[in-house]
């Protein structure tokens, strides 16, 4: 049989071990002199009772080392509660008091605003120093160059691709390039006006083309078709047209910044 | 008074300091008689209750309102108090956590001790049982008083000194052989 040990004994005293050391003392007589020896001695060693302190014990305490405890800093709660905890009966009132509370601070901002509003009649703000407006046209003048130059690529696309011997397309062709006269004439000036010579040229002959177009005399058959088919061919009017279009983005910028739109 | 102890260090939180008066007036006591009997000295233990009450209070901001203030603060003191018998150089017989092999050094009666003739000539057993106490390293001799003479489990004895359980078991196991020891020399020289 194994018998505990003295580090299992203290358990045991202490309550710490389980019920198979107390089993094991009940059928070990030689663990359980040891026991018993241990219990004895362990007995002896009482509890120390100290000396008896005054009755003012823990003032005395608190006096000697309450001058050396700093305070704890009071915590900034927010306005709002601070209010609250200072008014603690509102948390206790009926609900017309809530009410009425309300009712004053919505006729407090209601006052306030009507405050705001006369103060803003008699003191009224400075008229604020603008700059000239910029000349709105320049916009508008790219708006419609964009808008000129797709529609302008669209009818020479087609008529690059058009079969001369076709005579219904005869008149889609005429009818578009009359509708972009106008509109070319006028971008035509814009252009003049702005100094750009490049833009004007390409114009030019633009305006040549869409005038054959549109004033064929004897109509646009397929003579003239194949003509200005050759025309436009020989002068790269399609691709002068798209270069122009694709600068647009830019010179519109360039536009904003001359007219002074931000 | 788990309550009134929170609403006192709510208070002590909110800028009343005074508050916390009532608090050192309501533990004092037991914290002077755990921090006697850990120290065995009446001096150090004035100045373990007035070091843990002051640790306590730069400490409560970290105090959770589920703890027990009482429990808290014993635990402070405890640690105080085995701090300073740790410093505490005048005791020759105190010495680190120590190991089983040194152990068997602890038996021998320091030279200060009186010998068993003239403690049982003077009736001052009481004085031998003390000198056996500080036999023991400040770790046994805590871990011993908390586990024979203030009841804690070894699972509250291994919290408050901040050891594995097992640790706090060795500690009491180790501080009750060297005491039986001590006390069977005496036993014999009797």
């Amino acid at each position: 049989m194994n018998h505990l040990s003295q580090e299992e004994l203290v358990e045991l005293y202490y309550s710490e071990d389980g019920p198979e050391a107390a089993r094991h003392m009940d059928a070990c007589s030689e663990c359980a002199r040891e026991y018993e020896a241990l219990q004895a001695d362990v007995a002896d060693m009482k509890a120390v009772d100290p000396p008896s302190r005054p009755q003012n014990y823990g003032e005395q305490v608190w006096n000697s080392i309450s001058g050396q405890l700093p305070v704890y800093a009071r915590p900034r709660r927010p306005l709002f509660q601070r209010i609250l905890s200072k008014q603690a009966w509102f948390r206790q009132r009926p609900l017309w008091i809530g009410l009425s509370v309300a009712a004053t601070c919505a006729l407090l901002v209601a006052a306030a605003f009507y405050a705001g509003r006369l103060w803003e009649h008699r003191n009224p703000l400075p008229p604020i120093a603008s700059h000239p407006a910029p000349p709105a046209q320049q916009h508008v003048v790219v708006v419609v160059l964009s808008d000129h130059l797709d529609r302008s690529e669209r009818l020479l696309v087609q008529l690059k691709h058009a079969n001369a011997d076709d005579t219904q397309l005869a008149t889609p062709l005429r009818d578009e390039a009359r509708s972009l006269l106008a509109a070319n004439r006028k971008c035509r000036q814009e252009a003049e006006a702005n100094g750009d010579p490049e833009l004007t040229m390409a114009l030019d002959h633009l305006n040549e083309l869409l005038n054959g177009l549109a004033n064929q005399p004897g109509g646009l058959n397929a003579d003239a078709i194949s003509k200005l088919q050759a025309e436009m061919n020989k002068d790269g009017l399609l691709f002068e047209v798209r270069v122009l279009r694709s600068r647009i983005p830019n010179r519109q910028a360039a536009v904003h910044l001359k007219g002074g739109i931000a | 008074m788990g309550k009134n102890d929170h609403a006192t260090i709510r208070a002590v939180l909110s800028g009343d300091k005074e508050a916390y008066g009532a608090l050192v007036t309501q533990h004092s006591r037991g914290i002077f008689r755990v921090a006697y009997r850990i120290t065995g000295n009446e001096a150090d233990a004035e100045e373990v209750v007035q070091d843990a009450f002051m640790r306590g209070y730069r400490k409560l901001e970290s105090f959770e309102s589920r703890s027990n203030f009482g429990t808290w603060i014993y635990r402070i003191a405890v640690r105080c108090a085995l701090d300073r018998i740790s410093r505490r150089g005048g005791d020759k017989n105190d010495r680190g956590h120590g190991n089983a092999e040194a152990d068997s050094e602890a038996v021998q009666v320091p030279d200060r001790a009186p010998n068993p003739e003239q403690m049982l000539l003077s009736g001052e057993i009481g004085a031998f049982r003390e000198s056996a106490m500080h036999s023991l390293t400040p770790l046994e001799r805590t871990a011993f008083t908390l586990r024979h003479m203030e009841d804690c489990s070894m699972e509250e004895i291994a919290v408050v000194l901040e050891i594995a359980p097992n640790a706090a078991k060795q500690a009491v196991y180790r501080a009750v052989h060297k005491l039986r020891q001590r006390l069977a020399l005496l036993k014999v020289r009797t």
